[in-house]
């Protein structure tokens, strides 16, 4: 950009290999430039729409195909069930020429459906209903032992994903091939899954997915919306357009699971938690499995564990696909108003507590800056307010791995200087184009504008999907090799001709340089180039120095005003502090964290799929009711990158979004002086919560900031 | 026609004319297409997303003679005498608008789905108000959902596009965040 670099967030500055370079596709989405799989939009395109079951669980009585097929436009009308076990289940699907076409052949189905008797929720299974188990003879005598014993249910409700694309996929005929524009988090899974349903060899299809909107976790798997799609498109020959509406996507592409969550445990005054059993049990709609939470989730000492202990529970509802941290906002949720509500027993600062049961070094320091920037001082006893706005402070926690995978990232250095990075995996907003181009940039010693970026498209070098943590630290370490090799390339050549040692060549800002001398500017070097010169740089999926060792922390911090007449929390700050290895571009990097923190606030307040418990039908598939975070309820983030010693380069996809709901509930609690045990903490619970004495204690509050004196 | 009486449109497909970005564009289309399913699937104009399709989320938002409007709630046919103005018309990448310079300046997006929405809001915000306050600023982008969570970055790009100063955060305190440079 033209302006001088503001230096926003100055915490974060010069960590970051590429400090002030902005999104490469920014212009293009700002303009409306970039094109989406949803938008491969063509007059003569067939529409497919699925046909799916109106009710939690439903037989089929009729269905007039007939009529559907005699709609003026429509071509096919497939149905392969009469059954369905899920609100939004399918059961076939109809292609017509155009969306009125599709509309009315649905219309004309007139399928009707005799509702059947359905579960709505984990409650509906007597498994969840059932007393607390017994603890192992080792977790109840050190239960026994402690001086108090506290038992606590905590539940978090079904979150769906609500890209803001839906899923699907477009597919064009290309001769014998098949273009196939798919939203997706993952090119080459389409192209391995979509081939089965277009009746093609995986040599005849070509996966184009350059711009994705919106991908957290259940954009893998092609789907039934792009099954029927591939299967129109077989049939017809003709190019197909299959999408999921706003509806189909919230019931039927996945969700982050529910949990039922029971916990016994014993402490002593000052807070040792001596031993504990949990019970969770996962909400998974009709698959069997997928519901698993984290908890505990190893971060805090609770002596003696009787754990896991996890049962999945079916019903009819859709069933769950990976979402940003699969298992770990719901675990950490109430794991960290667990730790909080055992401080507030004790009469215990909380982030003290804190201090004492994790062993952490690195979130240690990190509790240290998130309670100087939230203000923690400012923190007044749990309960301790009176009047109607009172202010809450809370601490959540996070720990995550980074998972890795064979990637390739190819470098094309061009006669002009100017190089062309090709790599087949997404972007899905992440900032992938924009973090390879940075990383060739910086490792050649050339102008980011010197860099173009070919992404997202099967018929490049191959790469992961974007999930698992697993795709910018895999595909960090090609790019660099590619870097290094493309940039020996120049090297050897420059050396060559002017009689220099290579190894004593460096190249700054485009200038190849030998000692302080200038030697030859890059785009002259590669004007000797008689063609464009192409190396690929591999990562084996193995662990390396690039890829790096050792795990990611995070602390956040919160702080919320809850109107105590209304119920109504506002979320007012958030400092969100993340490890983050090696960040590659910075700002991109703080878009990933505030983005945690914004889906995290949305999840504690306002997220919540809701069945009818007589029909199973999704009552809220939609965006009018099932509300998430906008701009009035947006909180002031402060995204703090944590480098420490880290040379590897992490993920900072999916850790973020961990502590913040944990944080946020604390900082209510501490408000309200009750604890609110399921999310969302709407504004009912508050007031329900408000209508309940003050949450216990056991032993006397420790003089304010005693402890944080005892540790100076 | 029916000589005298009101014209009739429909139920068939009807010519119908748009003036889009400074352009007229024609296309045949049935009377229940609504402006939204015209700019996208007759105009080829795919800015405006699809993405609630009942005004809840302001992916679709245009401008139609500078006002904003959710396009999939209206019909074609209601616009074909009023100006409008989708985020193409706004500003291209060889001639973006100083909004769209800011929004990619300050990482106003991430997957960018919602952006020529949030665009075309703030743009007619700009319009009616050349140096909105933060909280007008969250006010007027109220009716337009980001799911990547980009809000902050998005009230700095338009303050900064009406001349103001980006929200400062609190920072350094004379250090880095973990006592380290790179």
């Amino acid at each position: 950009m033209s302006q001088p670099p503001r230096d926003l967030r100055a915490i974060n500055a010069g960590q970051s290999v590429a400090d002030h370079a902005t999104r490469l596709d920014g212009l293009e989405k700002a303009t409306g430039a970039a094109r989406y799989g949803r938008d491969q939009i063509k007059k003569d395109m067939l529409w497919v729409r699925l046909i799916r079951c109106p009710w939690g669980r439903a037989s089929l009585d009729s269905l007039d195909r007939d009529a559907a097929l005699a709609t003026p436009g429509v071509v096919e009308v497939v149905v392969s069930g009469d059954a369905g076990e899920y609100h939004g289940d399918s059961i076939g699907y109809v292609v017509a020429r155009n969306r009125r076409a599709l509309e009315r052949g649905l219309q004309a189905l007139d399928a009707t459906w005799t509702r059947l008797d359905c579960k709505t929720g984990i409650l509906d299974d007597e498994k969840a209903r059932a007393p607390m188990g017994d603890p192992s003879a080792e977790t109840a005598k050190a239960i026994d032992d402690a001086a108090f014993t506290f038992e606590a249910t905590y539940s978090t409700p079904v979150q769906t994903h609500s890209s803001l694309e839906t899923h699907g996929l477009m597919i064009e005929p290309d001769g014998e091939n098949s273009i196939v524009h798919a939203s997706t988090q993952g090119t080459f899974v389409v192209a391995d899954q979509i081939g089965r349903f277009l009746g093609k060899p995986r040599s005849k299809i070509i996966i184009d997915c350059e711009h994705v909107g919106g991908g957290f976790g259940s954009k893998f798997q092609i789907g039934k919306e792009g099954a029927a799609g591939g299967l129109a498109a077989k049939t017809s020959g003709e190019a197909v357009y299959s999408f999921c509406d706003r509806e189909e996507e919230h019931l039927d592409t996945g969700n982050r699971p529910s949990l039922l969550c029971k916990v016994r445990l014993g402490h002593d005054a000052d807070g040792t938690i001596r031993g504990a059993r949990f019970e969770t049990f996962g909400g998974t709609g009709v698959s069997r499995r997928g519901g698993g939470a984290r908890v505990p989730s190893g971060r805090f000492e609770f002596g003696t564990l009787d754990s896991p202990n996890h049962q999945d529970i079916q019903f009819n509802a859709g069933g769950p696909r990976a979402m940003r941290a699969p298992g770990c906002p719901q675990g950490a949720f109430v794991e960290e108003l667990l730790i909080d509500e055992i401080a507030h027993r004790c009469g215990l600062d909380p982030l003290a507590l804190r201090r004492r049961l994790d062993d952490s070094e690195r979130r240690q320091r990190m509790y240290d800056v998130a309670a100087d920037l939230i203000g923690w001082e400012n923190r007044a006893d749990t309960g301790s307010q009176t009047g109607t706005m009172r202010t809450g402070y809370g601490i959540g926690t996070c720990h995550w791995g980074k998972g890795r995978a064979p990637a390739k990232i190819e470098v094309v250095v061009h006669p002009d200087g100017h190089l062309e990075v090709r790599t087949g995996t997404q972007d899905i907003g992440t900032g992938q184009r924009t973090a390879m181009a940075a990383l060739v940039a910086a490792r050649i010693g050339v102008p980011l504008a010197n860099i173009s970026v070919a992404i997202g498209n099967s018929m490049l070098p191959a790469g992961p999907a974007s999930g698992g943590s697993v795709c910018t630290p895999s595909t960090a370490p090609a790019a660099m090799a590619a870097a290094d090799l493309a940039r020996e390339r120049i090297l050897a050549g420059v050396a060559e001709r002017e009689k220099l040692d290579a190894d004593r060549l460096t190249i700054d800002d485009g200038v190849i340089m030998e000692g302080g001398r200038k030697v030859i500017r890059w785009e002259d070097a590669c004007r000797r180039l008689s063609e464009p010169v192409s190396v690929t740089g591999e990562f084996d999926g193995q662990a390396s120095a690039h890829w790096g060792e050792g795990s990611s922390e995070g602390v956040q911090a919160a702080r919320v005003e809850v109107d105590c007449e209304t119920g109504q929390i506002f979320v007012r700050d958030v400092i969100a502090i993340q490890s983050c290895g090696l960040p590659l571009v910075r700002k991109t990097a703080e878009s990933q964290i505030m983005g945690g923190v914004i889906q995290g606030t949305s999840y504690a307040l306002f997220e919540e799929q809701v069945l009818d418990p007589g029909t199973g039908a999704v009552l809220n598939a939609n965006f009018e009711n099932y509300k998430i975070l906008g701009s009035e309820d947006c909180p002031r983030i402060v995204p703090v990158l944590w480098r420490d010693d880290q040379t590897g380069v992490r993920a900072l996809g999916e850790p973020p979004v961990v502590p913040t709901a944990a944080a946020i509930a604390n900082a209510v609690f501490n408000a309200i002086g009750r604890p609110v045990r399921d999310l969302p903490l709407r504004p009912d619970r508050v007031l329900a919560a408000l209508a309940e004495p003050m949450a216990e204690r056991v032993v006397a509050a420790a003089p304010r900031n005693a402890d944080l004196e005892n540790r100076a | 026609m029916n000589g005298g009486g009101p014209t009739i449109i429909g139920p068939l497909p009807a010519k119908t004319s748009l003036q889009v970005n400074g352009r007229q564009l024609d296309f045949v289309a049935e009377p229940a297409t609504t402006l939204l399913e015209a700019l996208r699937e007759q105009c080829d104009v795919t800015g405006p997303k699809e993405v609630c399709d009942r005004a809840a989320c302001g992916g679709c938002t245009v401008l139609l003679d500078e006002r904003p409007v959710a396009s999939c709630m209206m019909l074609a046919l209601d616009a074909t005498d009023r100006k409008i103005t989708t985020v193409e018309g706004i500003g291209s990448v060889d001639a973006p608008d100083p909004l769209q310079m800011a929004m990619a300046e300050f990482d106003a997006m991430q997957c960018g789905f919602c952006t020529p929405g949030v665009v075309t809001a703030a743009k007619a915000l700009l319009i009616q108000n050349p140096r909105p306050n933060l909280d007008e600023i969250r006010a007027a982008l109220s009716g337009n959902l980001c799911r990547c969570g980009t809000y902050p970055n998005i009230f700095n790009a338009v303050l900064v596009a009406s001349g103001q100063e980006p929200v400062e955060e609190p920072t350094d305190r004379g250090r880095s965040a973990s006592g380290e440079r790179a």
